[in-house]
């Protein structure tokens, strides 16, 4: 599987979004840094110029005259220490401290004023020099300080630009994260309702509340639903063809060899149209078993198929044929058929009873006990066949339900599918089987729960 | 008694007819619906065997056109579709039974018995089942030549039964038809005129099966 379009985007938003972030952190310190440090600069040089007015020329000498409450005021700073030293023309120190380095050789006064780092007293220290006329010569006024406010203001800029810039791509991240997640929200709306859709359900899927981009999606999924259904309806009449073609020349089959039978022919003969006889009969047994396990298969039928069956008449109408049946086997078959509807098809519940009861009354010795029985349950409506023959083991009730396998040791002339075909077909009506032993004790009884909250229902849409 | 058998599988048709033939009927085979319904037009039988899957016309419409003339003589209908809607709609229009294939030659020809016999029961007064003979129109019954007894209930709980020698009957139905006497009868009535019945009827050889739960069925009357 590709990698998720969450994991793509955000693959591609963080490069980008870093670099963003870089980029304006440094420019918004740069842009912001300078104005400040240029501002705390000029605050050094209207020191310095102050105090180059104090510089007078006393009688032939320069003289630096600053009473010391005023230099007390120079000197004080909230946070930082401020040193000043007033240098002639020659280099010589005239007043200050003298220990605070002249501008490095090369700079170039702008506007009379050099601005530059120093270093004096294991500090580091900002400092200008104002180049100042005095006497015949220039002075120069330099005054320092050390950085504790620039490295504070730098910080507070640091944290003032690259915090917000930092929450803002985290924030957009997420933004996408979650949009991501909201905006395919219909998507996984969409996949969970396909998930829950019963395999038989080929109806289009709503588009009108899909996003716009899963259009193309949904109309492809629903052209591969609409040709699957196609595909089904046309193996639904090759089915019904097929059947019709094969139990024609079965019947005619059957019916010859049932004349031959009643003739008078040899022992050895007869042994071998029996046998002849009871494989078409088989065959044709089987013919119906494929086609109604075909039929009950997922998109052999469709819900809109359904129709309410009454159980109870469904059996009443088959109840002839199988009474013939079972007197020939000279085994009681009986009924206690109580109402009971539920949605379905009523070929495929019809094919449920004929294997239910054929069952039955194949297993079942003679003299033995079949009966039909349709009601309501409190889990809803049911069908069941019970009988009192040798029944099927706990361990085994799983297992008869595969198709064509057969309990171990059985006899009789079963296929292995007729319970198959029973679990398939409740399948599709949602109805849930349930093996047991007959009322007695011993026996076997299967019956079909039909739940009133079968999905089958679900033809509101 | 004289069986016209529509199918177009000479191969089943040819079966069919070598059985009947063999209990005695005379059988005629046509293999389109064409040529059936117009054979039916111009001759009597006593019986159709119809496959619905006919070329041409099909045995639905066959069926359709005799009714439309008038001719009511039983249909038994065959077909190798598994519908429900087959056998609905076949009985609707007209059919008396309904037979899906491939089907055993004895049924067939015990129902082929109990049609014939029902269309001759309904073409005139006399109800003949094995020793049992009822003449409704002169509401009289005998049971081997001799005159038996039957109260108005009796009767007309047997009568349904008559009508469809050798098919279950639920009770509900035979109380349905009494309803036509202007009667409600209980379920545990019916238990007691068939009781009755059964008691009138047994030393004959004539047998009502109980199918439990469900109703009674008059078994088909068999020598000995």
């Amino acid at each position: 599987m590709a990698a998720s379009l969450r994991v793509t985007l955000l693959r591609l938003l963080i490069p980008p979004v870093a670099l963003i972030l870089a980029v304006g952190s440094v420019g918004a310190y740069y842009l912001s840094i300078d104005p400040a440090a240029d501002a705390y600069d000029q605050s050094l040089v209207n020191t310095a110029i102050a105090l180059s007015e104090r510089i007078k020329l006393q009688e032939g000498q320069l003289v630096f005259d600053l009473p010391s409450a005023a230099e007390a005021v120079v000197r004080t700073d909230k946070y930082d220490k401020v040193y000043f030293v007033v240098r002639d023309s020659r280099g010589q120190v005239i007043a200050g401290d003298q220990d605070i380095p002249q501008p490095p050789p090369g700079l170039r006064a702008d506007d009379g004023v050099i601005a530059y780092d120093a270093q004096a007293r294991d500090r580091r220290l900002r400092a200008v020099a104002l180049l100042a006329p005095c006497g015949a010569g220039t002075c120069t006024v330099t005054v320092a300080e050390t950085t504790i406010k620039r490295d504070r203001l730098a910080r507070d800029i640091l944290i003032g630009s690259v915090l917000p810039q930092g929450m803002l791509a985290v924030l957009t991240l997420a933004l996408v994260w979650f949009g991501v997640t909201r905006g395919l929200a219909p998507l996984a709306r969409l996949s969970g309702e396909i998930r829950q859709r019963s395999p038989r359900d080929l109806r289009a899927i709503d588009e009108s509340g899909a996003p716009a981009e899963a259009q193309p999606l949904l109309s492809a999924l629903n052209k591969l639903f609409g040709q699957v259904d196609e595909s089904n309806r046309n193996q639904q009449r090759f089915l019904a063809n097929a059947a019709h073609q094969l139990r024609t020349p079965l019947a005619g089959l059957q019916a010859h060899t049932e004349l031959a039978m009643a003739q008078p022919v040899p022992e050895a003969c007869r042994a071998e149209l029996e046998y002849v006889h009871s494989a078409t009969i088989r065959t044709a047994r089987l013919a119906n078993q494929l086609l109604a396990l075909a039929r009950a298969e997922p998109g052999g039928n469709r819900p809109a198929d359904f129709a309410l069956v009454d159980l109870r008449q469904l059996v009443e109408e088959i109840a002839d044929e199988w009474v013939h049946r079972s007197m020939d086997k000279d085994v009681d078959l009986g009924f206690d058929l109580k109402p009971a509807s539920v949605p379905g098809d009523a070929f495929l519940l019809r094919e449920v009873l004929a294997n239910l009861i054929g069952n039955s009354l194949e297993y079942t010795p003679s003299a033995g006990h079949v009966t039909v029985k349709t009601g309501q349950s409190p889990e809803g409506a049911f069908l069941e066949v019970e009988d009192d023959g040798p029944g099927i083991p706990a361990a085994e009730r799983d297992r008869v339900l595969e198709r064509f396998y057969r309990m171990p040791g059985t006899s009789g002339t079963g296929s292995g599918l007729g319970l198959a075909i029973v679990r398939e077909i409740a399948l599709a009506h949602g109805a849930r089987v349930e093996m047991g032993e007959g009322h007695a004790g011993h026996g076997c009884s299967v019956r079909l729960i039909f739940s009133s909250h079968a999905p089958i229902s679900s033809k509101s849409a | 008694m004289r069986i016209l058998i529509v199918e177009d599988d000479i191969s089943l048709a040819s079966g069919i007819s070598r059985i009947l033939e063999a209990e005695g009927y005379a059988v005629d085979l046509m293999k389109t619906g064409e040529h059936a319904a117009m054979a039916a037009r111009q001759e009597s039988f006593d019986l159709v065997i119809l496959d619905i899957g006919l070329p041409g016309i099909d045995g639905f419409e066959v069926l359709r056109r005799l009714r439309s003339e008038g001719r009511g003589m039983p249909v038994l209908l065959l077909t190798a579709r598994d519908g429900v809607d087959d056998r609905v709609r076949g009985l609707d229009m007209g059919a008396d039974d309904y037979m899906a294939k491939p089907f055993a030659m004895p049924e067939l020809a015990a129902r082929v018995r109990a049609l014939i016999r029902r269309g001759q029961a309904q073409s005139g007064p006399r109800i003949v089942h094995g020793p049992l003979v009822l003449d409704t129109s002169a509401r009289r019954a005998t049971l081997k030549g001799e005159p038996l007894e039957l109260a108005a209930r009796e009767w007309a709980v047997l009568e349904v039964l008559l009508a469809r020698v050798e098919k279950i009957v639920s009770k509900e139905a035979i109380i349905q038809a009494m309803s036509n006497w202007g009667e409600e009868l209980s379920l545990n009535a019916i238990e007691v005129y068939v009781s009755r019945l059964r008691g009138k009827l047994e030393p004959a050889g004539v047998r009502i099966r109980t199918v439990r739960g469900f109703g009674y069925m008059l078994e088909e009357f068999k020598e000995g």
